[in-house]
């Protein structure tokens, strides 16, 4: 048992199981009427945020790339899905039929375009996934920004400029309307369907990484050249990777534009991608479920600190600078495994000397 | 015909010529030794043979087939396998994914059976970790199956990365200064897995070496290489008594 748990399904058991009793705390405190409105709002953006993190670990923890452009993946996947949804809300009347489709839809054009944008970046050494990813972000972020779409009887209208420049008829509908993004799309996501997305995420990772696909992928972050040596297709791996990556973010995105009454793309800045990519590096690198607690709990104390507003962002930080050292440093890690050994053997042998008297 | 047939192989770097006029042909089921003093340019003709390097003149044929200016990826599709200089193991990966990386290729599922845990996954997975075990067993390295790489004192090291390169199924090995950092006793025990491995996997062996004990005592045929270019080829014991190759080790 104990060796199954330290193995790599144990280690995937424990997530699961972690997550589960963590849901499930969470929904007697909400229908026992104890949990705050603030905290409520946030569980949603804790399955948002845990997805992103986790998925982007994949490219930064397991591959080994970097990549700035998170968030810029989550707005296609916010914009694709909410363009379904709010075109669809008439036909369509079930969320439970409705909701997956476009969360489904989202992580396609998402991974869509990581493929796209991977296909040339990847061949290359060095790190240019991070520059040309950094650039795709703020991109997308942009020309979102600027888009006008609407249709009428004569179909859709596309424009670059303005509102006017659609030229509708006047019993036209906007669906992207600039800066201003997307309105009307239907309040599907909740805390339930985030969670079985969020466990649903985890899986996949797990899977993927316990796979001969997500071996090959640490053998290229391990050595490039022993990895050609035994015949890996480092090209086809890396795209692979980077492609799941980015559909989880579609993913992560389209639960985001359904919890939202108004989607704009000024939300999906430089400053999302960099939000999640320290709840990586904090949760620690390559580990997929510090990736999670890292974004819950960076997510939540900002919020928790509200109160005490002067010193919010003093505490913040410290807390950051405190994870980093936790995750990062070995000799650390080390010092406190070794004290609670120490902690447990001093308990344990006050046992025996009881049971021996 | 022979396994392994190089014509007037050559590369510069620049204004170096580190291999030049190279040709050398191995049988099938040879143990071949190519050896020279430092910088001779052995680890060069390695990765030229590998696809590390396009060599700038001649050609390299595998089991007739011609393989010049191939990928790595494609050559070790081909039949060529190696260890490196300085080892090269996937160090965060345990000793068995390893082996079972080397496996990937020829038990092969797709991505989607691996994330949905579809039938195959199981089988395939099952079917490597036995074949693993197997390849790990010569070695002696079947009780370190769940350690991790790094953690492998030096000399299993050495042992892991020709497993690992058996595991792809190559026609030819190459091993790179296999006995480097080994003490004699380590070095004797080497010479009878390479020795093994050879008769058991059937593969033909050619092996980079400066240790003449372990060169002396298993290889059958050798090139000598000096600044680049072949000094001398022949039977071990004729070459090594060379007064040639004795001047090229020990100076004038
Ligand atoms: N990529 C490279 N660029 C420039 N010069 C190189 C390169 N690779 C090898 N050389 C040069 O080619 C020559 C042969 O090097 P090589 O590593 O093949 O020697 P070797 O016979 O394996 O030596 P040793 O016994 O020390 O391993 C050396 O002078 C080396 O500096
Ligand atoms: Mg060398």
């Amino acid at each position: 048992m104990k060796k199954f748990l330290k193995g790599a399904t144990g280690k995937s058991f424990i997530t699961y199981a972690m997550l589960i009793i963590a849901f499930t705390a969470v929904q007697i405190t909400v229908s026992g009427g104890h949990a705050s409105n603030m905290f409520q709002g946030l569980l949603v953006p804790f399955c948002v945020y845990s997805i992103a993190a986790a998925s982007l670990n994949l490219t930064v923890g397991i591959l080994g790339e970097l990549s700035l452009g998170q968030a810029g993946f989550m707005c296609i996947g916010a914009y694709s899905s909410a363009l379904f949804s709010v075109c669809t809300k008439e036909t369509i009347t079930s969320a439970w039929i409705r909701f997956p489709i476009a969360i489904l839809i989202g992580g396609f054009f998402a991974a869509l375009f990581g493929v796209l944008i991977g296909i040339p970046v990847l061949r290359l050494r060095g790190d240019y996934l991070a520059i040309v990813t950094l650039a795709f972000g703020e991109i997308i972020k942009n020309v979102f920004a600027a888009l006008y779409v609407g249709y009428d009887s004569r179909g859709l209208h596309f424009s670059l400029t303005s509102q006017g420049d659609l030229g509708l008829e006047p019993d036209g509908k906007m669906l992207i309307n600039g800066a201003l993004g997307i309105s009307g799309t239907p309040k599907d996501s909740t805390f339930i369907i985030g969670f079985i997305v969020l466990l649903i995420t985890m899986i996949i990772l797990y899977n993927f990484i316990n796979s001969r696909t997500g071996r090959a992928v640490m053998c290229i972050r391990d050595n490039r050249i022993a990895a050609e040596s035994i015949g890996l297709n480092i090209t086809k791996y890396k795209l692979i990777t980077f492609g799941l990556t980015a559909f989880l973010a579609g993913v992560a995105g389209a639960l985001f534009s359904h919890n939202l009454s108004i989607l704009q793309a000024s939300k999906f800045d430089y400053n999302l991608s960099i939000l999640i990519l320290v709840f990586v590096v904090l949760g620690g690198i390559g580990n997929i479920r510090g990736s999670v607690i890292a974004a819950v709990v960076l997510t939540y104390l900002p919020e928790v600190l509200r109160s005490i507003n002067n010193y919010r962002m003093l505490m913040y930080s410290v807390v950051l600078i405190v994870m980093m050292i936790f995750t990062s440093n070995d000799k650390i890690r080390g010092f406190f495994s070794a004290s609670l050994m120490k902690l447990k053997g001093l308990i344990f042998k006050n046992k025996a000397v009881k049971e021996g008297e | 015909m022979a396994l392994l047939e190089v014509k007037k192989l050559g590369i510069s770097f620049g204004g170096l010529r580190a291999v030049d006029d190279f040709s050398m042909t191995i049988e099938k089921g040879q143990l071949y030794g190519l050896i020279g003093p430092n910088g001779a340019g052995k680890t060069t003709i390695f990765n030229l043979l590998t696809g590390v390097y396009k060599p700038t003149d001649g050609t390299i044929r595998l089991d007739g087939v011609n393989i010049t200016g191939k990928s790595t990826i494609e050559i070790n599709k081909a039949g060529i396998a190696r260890t490196f200089q300085n080892i090269r193991l996937f160090s965060n990966l345990s000793v068995l994914d390893n082996v079972k990386a080397g496996l990937s290729n020829h038990y092969a599922y797709s991505t989607a059976t691996g994330i949905f845990r579809l039938p195959g996954y199981f089988k395939k997975e099952k079917a490597m970790n036995e074949r693993a075990i197997e390849l790990l067993k010569p070695f002696d390295l079947q009780d370190d199956a769940e350690t991790l790489a790094s953690n492998l004192p030096y000399g299993k090291q050495r042992k892991l990365e020709i497993a690992r390169a058996l595991a792809t199924e190559p026609k030819l090995l190459l091993l790179d200064e296999p006995a480097a950092g080994m003490n004699p006793k380590e070095t004797a025990g080497l010479m009878d897995t390479i020795l093994t491995v050879r008769d058991e996997f059937g593969v033909t062996v050619l092996l980079i070496e400066h240790d003449m004990f372990l060169v002396s005592g298993i290889c059958e045929r050798l090139s000598v290489l000096n600044f680049g270019q072949l000094l001398c080829e022949g039977k071990t014991g004729d070459v090594l008594s060379d007064p040639e190759v004795i001047k090229a080790y020990l100076g004038e």
